[in-house]
């Protein structure tokens, strides 16, 4: 029998991913605890975060406006398993619909009691109120905040 | 549509989590060469070959497909398109067919993710990196998001995440080419670790290698040979925003608006009105139980608050169709060929070739194929008669 | 078997570099909705979209799942190839021709100034045979130009005044980058100029079977083997066999055409490319490229290049001839246009695209 050879790689690329002007902007206003939205001229809806186009109608947004700081928890998971290159668990990750907006948006959510799993899931299948808390240092990133029980 | 396509051979490696004694292109290969062999054509009736290959990251080769050329100066196409390549990648091959362009087309799939030391990691990749790729968003995070939601809007529970999956378990030890042969109750699933609530281990598709190939061709080819008829195939994309979908009027994130769509106008064209009644067997493209569970009012088989009732319908009631006859994706997920297995699986039942997973009978079957951010999605409709 | 006509209702490109302002999916936005605007359509008189882009020069490990939106894709059908732009235009003929969709939109793009070409091109090589080797695209270029070089009959001059004039293109094109752009570190014989600007380009025509003034009269495909040992270096056979079947199914040949827009990775291929397709003579591709205004008038690789869109910047080149909307690149009563798209590794698989004004 042949001996099967295997060979090591290593996948490595680099890439400089450019946020855009909406997104910067976006950014630039979390530094000053503002969650920003984008309205949609078509449809209306107030997209969070704020993006540049609507993909729905296909059209440039228009007018940006602040929502939240509060908002409901639509759905999450709590994440319990370790998987490699990724953060340590148990995580808590949901979609929340900020005040205001008419879409949700992902972020984890922070300070809660964790040693049930079940009981701190079925606490927030009931869709708990939340809000935005800031980091100590904003760095003009998405993870500058995290929701926390209002 | 122009020309009536026709599935007329099919060709599968096994899918297991690595294939060592074989190189992407010998995995390729083999498939191709039992779809022909199948067909009973040469390479040489072949005008165009489509090959769908997805995320390159989980091989960690760039267009590894393009090493398996074969048949040299056919025109030969790569399809990416996340978990549906498999189906797109038929699709494709198929208007080649119908535009009168190729009088048969090779598609063929394959997933070398054997090959990666980590699937979440890459799998992390995958979404926006501005505001999205921060967060431990994988595709198992992605479908336990979804799960909790179907469980709050529809009522589903725990328990019926491991009935699907212990059924899918059950019928893939029919399946010899199956990656995952366990006896498993719903119990074992429950009892399995816990990846992200509410998604246990058990309730997961495993990262499987393997290849899966396609010959089709039109009506001329189609005379005298077995052949397995598309009826009808429609592919729907959706917004890759999933927060922009939870309070949609029109569809939320677990309604699965793409698969809808998909099935309103494949049924449309395959003629079908009644789908408990009219398909012997239903193979679906869902990696996790719950998704599973997401597909059926999408695809008309009961209303969205009577899913959770509809599980065990399936138990009861013998005039629907099978579901995952080959066990789908729980017990095999080769992502770039997943679909394309479904549409294979689908084709060797109204053939009657599906070995000691036949379902008896089949006068109809429909695939779907699932990818993105429960986003891409696909049906097609097999059958015995000529559309 | 007779087909539907297919034909171009709308096109648009940019070549930009490193522009801030945007993101991939907003340069894709902006195209997309500049060719569906060109168009004259509504976007639900379109239900279709077939896209080219590559999941390692997108930095996006399923690039599609963020980027279809950005190009209409929102509850159409979509598919994407990873591919070069024309091959996928050319497979959006399929589907409107079969009837699976009446109009469609083909869209392509690649950013190189969010990722590396160079890693990108290494990627490309098989880890056992030629990986280890340090094998990328430039090598198998370079190879290639070195037999063509070598081949007499005056090829250095031509390639010098081929190189100006492509150069003096490049300056007059409109749609050509303007500031900034790099090029990869030249391997003999190539020189700086002979290599592609590296730049952030995006292309989208939309196509229909309702007729209009540009139609799409013939498309024809091929391929040639993975390993180069296996192939004859001098020619690009694979481009070669693929206009053939685009002049069979047009009924005319790219030697009719009234302007080339051969896409290749350097100068060389470029003028192997026009020889390929029967544009210029066997062993006079350069000189073409060096004489002729009608070859490469948009200036080719020096007006800016990133995979896979290439084929699709050649086919809208071709569109705004067809319409003498070229600007002052415009060329003479063009009737006729032949575009062509390679694809990796060296141009394995090939595309040409044969248009035509009605």
């Amino acid at each position: 029998m042949t001996e099967l050879v295997s060979i090591p790689g290593h996948w490595d690329f680099d890439y400089t991913y450019f946020a855009g002007e909406a997104a910067s902007r976006f950014f630039a206003e979390l530094r000053n605890t503002r969650v920003m939205g984008a309205t949609c001229p078509d449809c209306r809806r107030v997209l969070v975060p704020a993006r540049s186009f609507c993909d729905a109608c296909f059209q440039r947004t228009t007018d940006w406006v602040e929502v939240g700081p509060e908002g409901t928890l639509e759905t999450f998971t709590i994440i319990t398993a370790a998987f490699p290159g990724l953060p340590e668990p148990p995580i808590v990750m949901a979609y929340v619909t900020l005040d205001g907006a008419d879409t949700a948006l992902v972020n984890l959510v922070l300070g809660l009691d964790l040693s049930d799993i079940g009981a701190a899931a079925a606490g927030l299948q009931r869709q708990p109120r939340v809000r935005v808390q800031y980091g100590p240092e904003p760095q003009g990133r998405i993870t500058d905040f995290a929701f926390v029980l209002a | 549509m122009s020309e009536p396509v026709a599935v007329l051979g099919v060709g599968q490696t096994t899918y297991k989590r690595r294939h060592p004694e074989s190189s992407a292109a010998d995995l390729i290969w083999a498939a191709a060469e039992e779809a022909l062999a199948d067909a009973g054509l040469g390479i040489d009736a072949v005008d165009v070959i489509i090959a769908g290959v997805a995320p390159d990251a989980l091989a960690g080769e760039n267009c590894v497909e393009k090493t398996a050329i074969f048949g040299t100066g056919k025109p030969f196409l790569r399809v990416n398109t996340g978990g549906v390549t498999g189906s797109s990648t038929a699709f494709a091959g198929a208007s080649y067919v119908a535009s009168g362009r190729a009088r048969a087309a090779l598609v063929v799939s394959l997933e070398r993710m054997g090959q990666a030391s980590t699937s979440q990691r890459v799998f992390n990749t995958i979404f926006d990196p501005v505001y999205e790729k921060d967060f431990p968003l994988t595709t198992i995070t992605m479908a336990a998001l979804r799960a909790s939601m179907l469980m709050r809007v529809y009522g589903y529970s725990e328990r019926d995440w491991a009935e699907i999956a212990a059924r899918n378990y059950r019928h893939a030890l029919r399946n010899p080419l199956a990656h995952l042969h366990l006896e498993v109750t719903p119990e074992d699933v429950l009892d399995s670790p816990l990846l992200a609530w509410p998604i246990h281990r058990l309730e997961a598709c495993p990262m499987s290698e393997g290849a899966c190939a396609l010959v089709l061709g039109g009506r001329d080819l189609a005379a005298g040979r077995n052949a397995a008829w598309i009826q009808g195939m429609a592919s729907t994309s959706d917004s890759y925003a999933m927060g922009d979908r939870i309070r949609r009027p029109e569809g939320s994130l677990v309604d699965l608006l793409s698969l809808q769509r998909s099935a309103v106008r494949a049924y449309a064209d395959a003629g079908v009105s009644d789908p408990r009644k009219e398909f012997g067997v239903v193979e679906l493209y869902s990696p996790f139980s719950s998704a599973e569970a997401m597909t059926y009012p999408a695809l008309g088989f009961c209303a969205p608050l009577d899913g959770p009732r509809f599980i065990q319908e399936q138990q009861e009631d013998p005039s629907l169709p099978v579901f995952n006859p080959s066990g789908g994706p729980q017990a095999a997920n080769p992502v770039s060929a997943t679909a394309m297995v479904r549409i294979a699986e689908c084709a060797l039942q109204v053939r009657g070739l599906a070995g000691d997973r036949q379902v008896a009978d089949v006068r109809r079957a429909v695939a779907t194929g699932q990818g993105g951010a429960t986003q891409f999605s696909t049906v097609c409709v097999l059958g015995t008669q000529t559309p | 078997m007779t087909r539907p006509a297919i034909y171009v209702e709308g096109a648009a490109l940019e070549i930009s570099f490193a522009d801030g302002r945007r993101n991939l999916q907003e340069l894709i936005f902006d195209t997309v909705r500049a060719a569906v605007d060109d168009s004259g359509q509504p976007m639900h008189e379109i239900d279709s979209v077939v896209l080219a882009a590559h999941d390692l020069v997108d930095g996006r490990s399923l690039s599609s799942m963020v980027t279809s939106p950005a190009a209409g894709a929102y509850l159409r059908d979509e598919i994407r190839y990873g591919d070069d732009g024309a091959g996928a235009l050319a497979a959006a003929v399929t589907r409107l021709e079969a009837g699976h969709a009446r109009r469609s939109i083909v869209a392509a793009w690649g950013r190189s100034s969010e990722h590396s070409p160079d890693q990108f091109s290494r990627s490309l090589f098989e880890p056992f045979r030629s990986r280890p080797l340090g094998l990328d695209e430039f090598v198998l270029s370079a190879m290639r130009a070195q037999l063509c070089l070598s081949a007499g009959d005056g090829a250095g001059p031509a390639r010098e005044r081929a190189s100006l004039r492509r150069i003096d293109s490049a300056r007059a094109n409109p749609r050509a980058l303007r500031g900034g752009g790099f090029r990869s570190a030249p391997h003999f014989p190539l020189d700086d100029a002979d290599l592609p600007l590296w730049a952030d380009v995006t292309a989208a025509v939309v196509l229909s079977t309702e007729p209009s003034p540009i139609r799409v009269a013939g498309v024809g495909q091929s391929s040639e083997p993975y390993n180069f040992g296996d192939r004859d270096l001098r020619t690009i056979t694979s481009l070669k066999t693929a206009a053939g079947r685009a002049a069979a199914d047009a009924g005319f040949g790219a030697d009719t055409a009234d302007v080339a827009e051969v896409d290749g990775l350097t100068l060389i291929d470029e003028a192997l490319g026009l020889e390929a397709i029967g544009f210029a003579a066997p062993g006079t591709g350069l000189r073409t490229l060096a004489g002729d205004g009608r070859a490469n008038p948009s200036g080719g690789g020096a007006s800016g290049y990133s995979p896979p869109s290439m084929g699709l910047v050649r086919v809208v080149e071709s569109v705004l001839q067809l319409r003498g909307t070229a600007g002052s690149v415009q060329q003479r009563s063009v009737r006729r246009a032949v575009a062509t798209g390679g694809s990796v590794v060296a141009g394995q698989t090939q595309t040409v695209v044969l248009l035509e004004a009605v």
